[in-house]
């Protein structure tokens, strides 16, 4: 079953086909996969492992490229963008967020916010504080800004990698597995942060082994052995 | 505000400040050697040539055996191709120093002479000095012991010796300085020369060129009219432009720098190894600023830039005690060689190359391991986890899968190969400075064992020269009966001239001093007792050899290295003789000589006539005998000029060179440090990358005595690579280092010879510094806890 966005989507997975070569031979890690994500939507993808989440993750990202077929993500062809255009325009238009966070550990939470604005000079250079603080003040950890990461729970490093990923204002947010390190309670409090942007209008991507995503997920698409098996809406 | 990048980097650099530390600490040390051989080399070669420019040298002289006078004199100047042109007469005596005898030159100036050619520059007193006095070089008075007032004792032509006042001092620097030459170096007038008994006869014709390309044409066109007009010019003498030790000079320069240069590379490869550890474990956040939108030329940017601000610190530390070395090593070799530092400025080129060395070396060279990081793929750099993403799928890796032993050494063989590039970078970095150990001790081992080998061909303990030839019967006899002396053997050694077959004179390379680019014909038995003569090719002398000779090295090459069984000129008195080379023989110190059998030289000297004893004798004061010898030989009426005993020979040979096979062993203990430091700092690196790794292994029961063993091994194996590199390495650069210092002192290449005490020495150093650098990271590694390691990022 498949379940066709209404609204223009922002992510567009044509025909996505990934193998990787091993020494046991080809792996095909996804075959043939169509996804459509709008923006304002939050979509889980789900999965066991080796079923092709992170790939497809990756494909969305630019991480990875797909063997054949086209990935889409705000009218930009991502399969066929040039390596080095690929980091600029990932700092603009994705925001990514981690399992272990990937905070930079010699960079206070409020410079690593504003590490991606100073990469991709987005903002300019005397808002970047201002920005950085008011994102870390969405995600409620504005007091922890002057902190390093290491200083902090993995609930604040996650929330200070959401206001990273947030940094550049990106139309797409990624994130695999970014409960994954996370008690049930600092989880949820994640969980309603990806919530909240998809409803300001981001297109909210997320990897995950949770199941039961009632109450915050739109759509939750299950893979299996490279293919999308399921792809349904999530009841409210 | 600075901007996050930067604040990363500069708090990056701060939390690896020791191995930062290490990093600036060996660029800099390297590059006080680069600067300070740079400020030397510039200064010390510009200024030599400046200062023997400036005495405006004769570019040839002419010896004219009856004399030019003044008519003659005027004449020569009209001559096609003459600059200028003046006379002078140059006398070998002797001088009587603390009751030794000592080699004296004399250079008789005419008080008219207007000193246009030939300068020299008096530094006190006044030209012309006295009747009854002389000046002396300035850097003769460490030879003749005197100042200023003082008396010298200088020998006439007949042995009687006469007192003569030394008025001042003048300052030469076309001459070899005169303590290397162990001659003094006199300045008077003819008539103070006949006060000394000798008769003045302006000799030397002494000329500059309008062209200084045709010098040699010049001064035979102007022989060949002099002979024509019945003059008798039976040598012409036209040394190279240059300071005579300035080829030398050149050459030492140029290798230290050569090392130094080397060591500034090890260094940039120190830097290499550790940024390329640093940012191997930085490689996950690589991957995440990737992720934020960094792009390959921001990282590489950012990574470039620490680099090139580590180097210029590095360069800002090493200039001051550069500049103070490299002046301090200019104004020791400027005494070695007597010359006057005029122009202390740097040329434009010393900076620029200092600074070019000290930050663009390691720039380069750290390039490689920045552009592998910056240009990581996120996915790959995210992916990582130490434990290098293709490992198990290599070639190598499945070849050393098969392998079979002890566990803990397998594991760490097979490690080793995991960072095959820091692999590499560790092992050059060990075998760069055990090749330039190692090679500096195999050169100062070949050094000694080849003067050594070379002084015991000369079987005798003395020779004694004589200012003229005389019948050998009477010196023989009188020397064989001083007590102590147990056998001695004549010698008749004459100078003479490379001519071409026709029997044109050529010209010789010979400087003012006489010794340096001289040539002699000497005859001696072909069963000499006193020499055992290392054959090259072809053969020794045999009796009835009355038109062979035998070259040396030297002799060889003034000949053009003729080929055995081909026919040679060589012109002695202006007469060339035609002589047909049967061997050659490498003779250690020594002018350029062509041996010949004694009866060859009998249309040269008349029969049994010799100028030379070579003797050997017993007992414990060789001073004593030597003293007796002199006198005795005096007593026939034959005067007698020096007497060099074989050991001062060697002192004389060995001095010169030694010094620079031992700055040679200093240099490379400094690299030998830098590459231990380099191993240390791989070590360091490779137990942070691995951290999780142990955890797991800990988790599965390894114990932290197992993980130390298997950091230790690791270091121990890479310590033993690197040292087998290293030895590989030395034997070709220690050759070449002896090519260049037996060419540069005899024209010969320094045979190879190992010093095993050079290997132990090294394989020792890096087997304990190898265990010790490796200690404090393997510590650290066994003291982590499972929980440490697993939760590090």
């Amino acid at each position: 079953m498949n379940i066709a966005s209404n609204n223009e989507a922002v992510l567009a997975v044509r025909s996505a086909t990934k193998v990787y070569a091993t020494a046991g031979g080809d792996f095909p890690a996804l075959r043939e996969v169509d996804l459509r994500v709008a923006p304002g939507e939050f979509v889980t993808i789900v999965g066991r492992s080796g079923s092709g989440k992170t790939t497809l993750l990756n494909l969305l990202a630019g991480i990875d490229r797909p063997t054949s077929g086209e990935v889409w993500v705000g009218g930009t062809g991502v399969h066929a963008l040039p390596e080095r255009r690929l980091a600029a325009w990932r700092g603009r238009t994705v925001g990514l967020v981690f399992q272990f966070f990937q905070l930079l550990p010699t960079l206070t939470v409020a410079e690593n916010v504003m590490l991606p604005m100073d990469f991709c000079d987005t903002v300019p250079a005397r808002q970047r504080r201002s920005t950085a603080m008011h994102l870390l003040d969405q995600v409620g950890i504005a007091e922890q800004a002057e902190k390093l990461p290491a200083a902090l729970s993995g609930g604040q490093q996650q929330r200070a990698a959401i206001a990273r990923a947030l940094a550049n204002d990106p139309p797409v947010i990624l994130a695999d597995e970014p409960t994954g390190n996370l008690d049930s309670t600092t989880a949820a409090a994640v969980l309603d942060l990806f919530t909240g942007l998809a409803r300001a209008g981001k297109a909210v991507v997320m990897v995950t082994h949770e199941r039961d995503l009632s109450g915050y997920a739109d759509r939750q698409v299950t893979l299996a052995d490279g293919r999308i098996d399921t792809d349904l809406a999530v009841p409210a | 505000m600075s901007r996050p990048r930067t604040v990363k980097i500069v708090r990056d650099l701060w939390a690896a400040r020791g191995r930062v530390t290490v990093m600036v600490l060996a660029i800099a040390v390297a590059l006080t050697g680069v600067a300070a051989l740079l400020v030397a080399r510039a200064v010390i070669t510009r200024e030599a040539a400046a200062a023997y420019a400036s005495t405006n040298p004769a570019a040839a002289t002419l010896d004219v055996d009856d004399g030019v006078d003044p008519a003659l004199l005027a004449a020569v100047r009209t001559r096609p191709g003459i600059a200028d042109a003046t006379t002078r007469q140059t006398v070998t005596t002797r001088v009587l120093v603390d009751g030794q005898w000592r080699r004296m030159l004399l250079f008789v100036v005419d008080p008219a002479d207007a000193l246009t050619i030939a300068k020299f520059r008096v530094e006190s007193g006044s030209w012309p000095p006295t009747d009854d006095g002389l000046l002396i070089e300035r850097a003769a008075d460490t030879i003749l012991r005197a100042g200023t007032g003082d008396a010298l004792m200088v020998a006439g032509p007949d042995g009687s010796t006469t007192s003569i006042r030394v008025d001042g001092t003048v300052y030469d620097p076309a001459l070899a300085p005169a303590a290397q030459e162990r001659s003094g170096y006199g300045y008077l007038t003819p008539t103070a020369l006949a006060r000394l008994g000798f008769t003045p006869v302006a000799d030397q014709l002494k000329i500059t060129v309008t062209d200084r390309s045709a010098v040699d044409s010049t001064a035979r066109d102007l022989a060949a009219w002099l002979t024509a007009n019945g003059h008798v010019v039976h040598e012409i003498q036209a040394p190279p432009f240059q300071h005579p030790h300035q080829r030398q000079t050149n050459a030492v320069t140029a290798l230290f720098l050569a090392f130094a240069a080397a060591a500034l590379v090890l260094a940039a490869v120190l830097v290499a190894a550790t940024l390329g550890g640093m940012l191997a474990a930085q490689t996950r956040q690589i991957g995440a600023m990737k992720t934020v939108g960094a792009t390959t030329g921001q990282l590489l940017r950012m990574y470039l830039t620490a680099t090139a601000a580590t180097a210029v610190v590095a360069t800002l530390l090493a200039v001051g005690p550069g500049l103070l070395a490299g002046y301090g090593l200019v104004d020791l070799v400027g005494t070695l060689l007597n010359i006057d530092i005029a122009d202390r400025s740097l040329p434009w080129w010393v900076p620029v190359g200092i600074v070019a060395s000290g930050v663009g070396i390691p720039v380069l060279v750290a390039l490689v391991p920045i552009l592998r990081a910056a240009r990581i793929t996120v996915r790959a750099a995210l992916d990582d986890h130490g434990t290098g993403g293709r490992v198990g799928l290599r070639r190598t890796d499945r070849w050393l899968a098969r392998l079979r032993g002890n566990r803990t050494t397998l594991l760490a063989v097979r490690n080793l190969t995991r960072r095959r590039g820091r692999l590499a970078l560790t092992v050059l970095l060990l075998a760069a400075g055990g090749a330039l150990f190692t090679a500096g001790l195999n050169s100062a081992t070949a050094w000694r064992a080849w003067v050594d080998q070379g002084m015991d061909r000369r079987a005798y303990d003395a020779e004694l020269q004589l200012t003229e030839p005389v019948l050998a019967e009477p010196v023989v006899a009188a020397a064989r009966a001083v007590p102590g002396v147990t056998s001695v053997e004549a010698v008749l050694s004459v100078a003479a001239t490379p001519a071409d077959v026709a029997g044109r004179v050529e010209v010789q390379r010979t400087y003012p001093d006489g010794g340096h680019g001289s040539f002699t014909l000497t005859g001696i038995r072909p069963d000499t007792a006193m020499v055992r003569f290392d054959v090259r090719a072809g053969r020794w002398l045999r009796a009835g050899d009355r038109t062979a000779v035998v070259l040396n090295q030297d002799a060889a090459s003034r000949l053009g290295n003729p080929a055995i069984g081909s026919e040679v000129g060589i012109a002695v008195d202006g007469r060339a003789g035609r002589w047909r080379v049967v061997g050659t023989v490498a003779e250690v110190g020594g002018p350029a000589t062509a041996y010949t059998i004694p009866d060859a030289m009998t249309p040269i000297i008349a029969a049994d006539q010799v100028n030379a004893l070579r003797y050997r004798f017993d007992g414990t004061d060789p001073r004593a005998v030597t003293d007796r010898v002199e006198t005795a030989v005096a007593g026939t009426g034959a005067t007698v000029v020096a007497t060099m005993p074989t050991t001062e020979l060697r002192n004389a040979v060995d001095g010169h060179v030694v010094i620079f096979v031992y700055v040679l062993v200093v240099l490379a203990a400094l690299m030998a440090t830098v590459g231990l430091l380099g191993l240390a700092s791989a070590m360091s690196i490779t137990v942070i990358e691995r951290t999780r790794e142990y955890g797991i292994m800990q988790a599965i029961g390894a114990t932290p005595h197992t993980i130390r063993r298997l950091v230790l091994t690791e270091g121990a194996i890479t310590g033993i690579i690197g040292c087998l590199v290293a030895i590989a390495a030395g034997i070709p650069l220690s050759t070449m280092i002896g090519d260049l210092l037996g060419n540069l002192s005899f024209g010969l290449p320094v045979p190879l010879r190992i010093a095993p005490g050079g290997l132990g020495a090294w394989l020792l150093l890096v087997i304990t510094g190898a265990i010790g650098a490796t200690l404090t990271a393997a510590q650290r590694a066994a003291r982590l806890t499972i929980r440490e390691t697993l939760t590090y990022q």
